[in-house]
């Protein structure tokens, strides 16, 4: 009798230890009430051992219930390549990654959740590793996966396995997106006025997210919405007596594509930039252009825009610092006579020409912080015995310094995979 | 403009993270029935005070434990830390200010010129991750310092690293690198 304990149904010392399918238990040989249970074991080592431990940690766990949810999620990897129209060799890529991430313990142990995102990110990384287009925003409505979830399992298993994901090509995906654009046969949502042809229409959207590129409207934004713009733009351009009418959301719902929501200012943007090159054309500056009427000139803008683009960055260079130097004079000016008696207005930015930068840089965000007084170090001041301490890296910063320099210059030297 | 002459950048300290040790287990209970500003989070277990004069964030666990998060100066840490030390030995504990420890320093610096990120991507293709579809910087982890920096496209620079010169030599490394795809006028 194990412990002088009593049986709580009959009141008996009659108390035995029994195993019951390896389950160890402590049963009343009176009335057979099972008093306490073990933990089961699947190892056998420490069956061996008589050591107990907890299912999850057990051998059966990682092999029963994971290959089962593993096949499931393979199959759906299958699914979705097959879904997308992918070739073969993708499918088995995408299943191979899948398999090597399921082998981290990390993905094993995770939420079903994080493995059905999971199956989309090896079907992304497949894909840009072979150049083949393809968004995130398509796979997340795929697999019905919220971006965040998506984008954190993504990086995550980027690290994980190490690889090298190259960077989405947006010339393959400006052609497979205006592909998807319903407006290349007549239809009975379509008006023969708004059937357009597949190649003119692609060339010359490709030569306005060209020209998005170049003038800082692409870097650090997401593709879609510029190139929403420029298909629409592209496509009023080549017939715009009978489409100038037809706006940006109505234009979307003929293609039947969802309307991405910056891509209005990025139009705006786009056309902000297309009437700066106008200025630069001798023949366009008599006419006065604005944002609608520019669009009928886009084909001349886009035949020159190199030259158009190069003029614009220069001349709207000289003009800024022509402004800023006649403001600091007459800013001078002020201070010297006092008060002005005219009241009026003093202006805080020089009326100058837009410059074609970054949309961010045109508008500077609001200081915070108060500008720091201006200081006359020129950096050639005699350094005092007391402060050249601080001039003087330590070994362990030389050490760290040197060893971040080799860092770089060796991953400068690998050879690019692609 | 030449990567080799000397550039004078400022590096803006913006936020530090420390973590300090007070030696003796607390009652979050009684801090925070007695205590202002304080949320406690039973469920997880720590309790969140906010000092807004110090522009600051404390966590304190029970086992003595308290972590920091505070704009601004790394030298006002420590001050700020026995400050917070004191209030809680008025309450009755018995604390001694040990183990004091910057974990993390979060620093912006500014390029004087724009950077074209698709081509820095290309350039140093291990270190650097660029998603224009998730975050419209550049990710670039530096393992040896344990520093990560975010590069913007303005020439804006964030730095994370474990102290201040970890900081200050990822943007020594950083320069050259995105000197070679800054934007040339046309």
């Amino acid at each position: 009798m194990p412990g002088g304990r009593r049986c709580p149904d009959c009141d008996s010392t009659e108390l035995v230890e029994d195993s019951h399918y390896s389950q160890s238990q402590l049963v009343c040989s009176d009335c057979g009430c099972v008093i306490t249970e073990g933990v089961l074991t699947t190892t056998f080592a420490d069956e061996g051992h008589l050591r107990e431990v907890t299912y999850s940690q057990s051998t059966g766990e990682n092999e029963q219930v994971s290959r089962s949810q593993q096949r499931r999620c393979l199959r759906r990897v299958r699914d979705l390549c097959r879904v997308l129209q992918l070739p073969s060799t993708f499918e088995d890529t995408a299943v191979a990654y899948y398999q090597q991430a399921y082998r981290h313990s990390g993905i094993r142990a995770a939420r079903l959740q994080k493995k059905e995102v999971l199956v989309g990110c090896c079907v992304l990384i497949t894909c840009r590793q072979h150049n083949w287009p393809l968004t995130m925003g398509t796979i997340c409505t795929l697999i019905y996966a919220d971006l965040d979830v998506f984008s954190g399992t993504y990086m995550q298993i980027v690290k994980l396995l190490g690889l090298d994901v190259p960077s989405l090509c947006l010339a393959d995906l400006v052609k497979t997106y205006c592909s998807s654009f319903r407006l290349f046969q007549a239809s009975p949502s379509v008006p023969a006025k708004y059937v357009e042809d597949k190649e003119k229409m692609l060339s010359r959207t490709l030569q306005l997210v060209e020209l998005a590129n170049e003038t800082w409207l692409v870097t650090g934004r997401h593709p879609l919405p510029v190139i929403t713009a420029a298909t629409f733009l592209a496509w009023q351009s080549l017939q715009p007596s009978g489409r100038l009418t037809c706006s940006l959301a109505r234009f979307c719902k003929l293609a039947n594509v969802d309307l991405p929501y910056p891509a209005t200012s990025r139009l705006q943007e786009l056309l902000a930039v297309l009437l700066q090159m106008a200025e630069q054309l001798a023949w366009l500056q008599i006419l006065k252009l604005n944002k609608r009427s520019v669009v009928k000139h886009i084909g001349d803008l886009l035949q020159h825009r190199h030259t158009l683009v190069r003029k614009a960055f220069r001349d709207g260079t000289a003009e800024m610092e022509a402004c800023e130097r006649e403001v600091q004079g007459q800013r001078q000016g002020e201070e010297e006579v006092g008060d002005s008696s005219l009241d009026l207005p003093v202006r805080k930015r020089p009326a100058s020409p837009a410059l074609l930068l970054p949309p961010c840089m045109l508008k500077p965000p609001k200081q915070l912080r108060p500008t720091p007084p201006v200081c006359t170090v020129t950096g050639d001041e005699n350094i005092s015995d007391s402060e050249i301490e601080q001039y003087l890296r330590t070994p362990e910063e030389v050490r760290d310094f040197q060893r971040a320099q080799a860092a770089g210059q060796a991953a400068k030297s690998l050879p690019n995979p692609l | 403009m030449d990567a080799d002459s000397d550039v004078a950048l400022d590096i803006l300290i913006t936020n530090v993270v420390c973590v300090f040790r007070t030696r003796c287990h607390l009652n979050l209970r009684k801090i925070a029935l007695e205590g202002a500003n304080v949320i406690y989070k039973r469920d997880v277990g720590f309790l969140l005070t906010e000092e807004r004069n110090i522009y600051t964030f404390i966590y304190t666990y029970s086992n003595g434990k308290i972590v920091w998060y505070m704009a601004e100066r790394e030298n006002s840490k420590r001050v700020g830390s026995r400050h917070l030390n004191c209030k809680i030995h008025y309450k009755g504990f018995q604390v001694i200010f040990t183990d004091f420890k910057v974990v993390n320093v979060l620093a912006v610096c500014n390029m004087p010129f724009e950077i074209r990120l698709p081509e820095f991507t290309k350039n140093n293709r291990p270190h650097a991750s660029y998603e224009p579809e998730l975050h419209p910087a550049v990710c670039y982890r530096i393992k040896s310092l344990r520093a990560t920096l975010q590069i913007f496209s303005t020439g804006s620079i964030t730095v994370t690293g474990p102290n201040v010169k970890a900081v200050a030599t990822a943007v020594e490394q950083i320069y050259p690198f995105v000197f070679e795809s800054r934007k040339e006028i046309l």
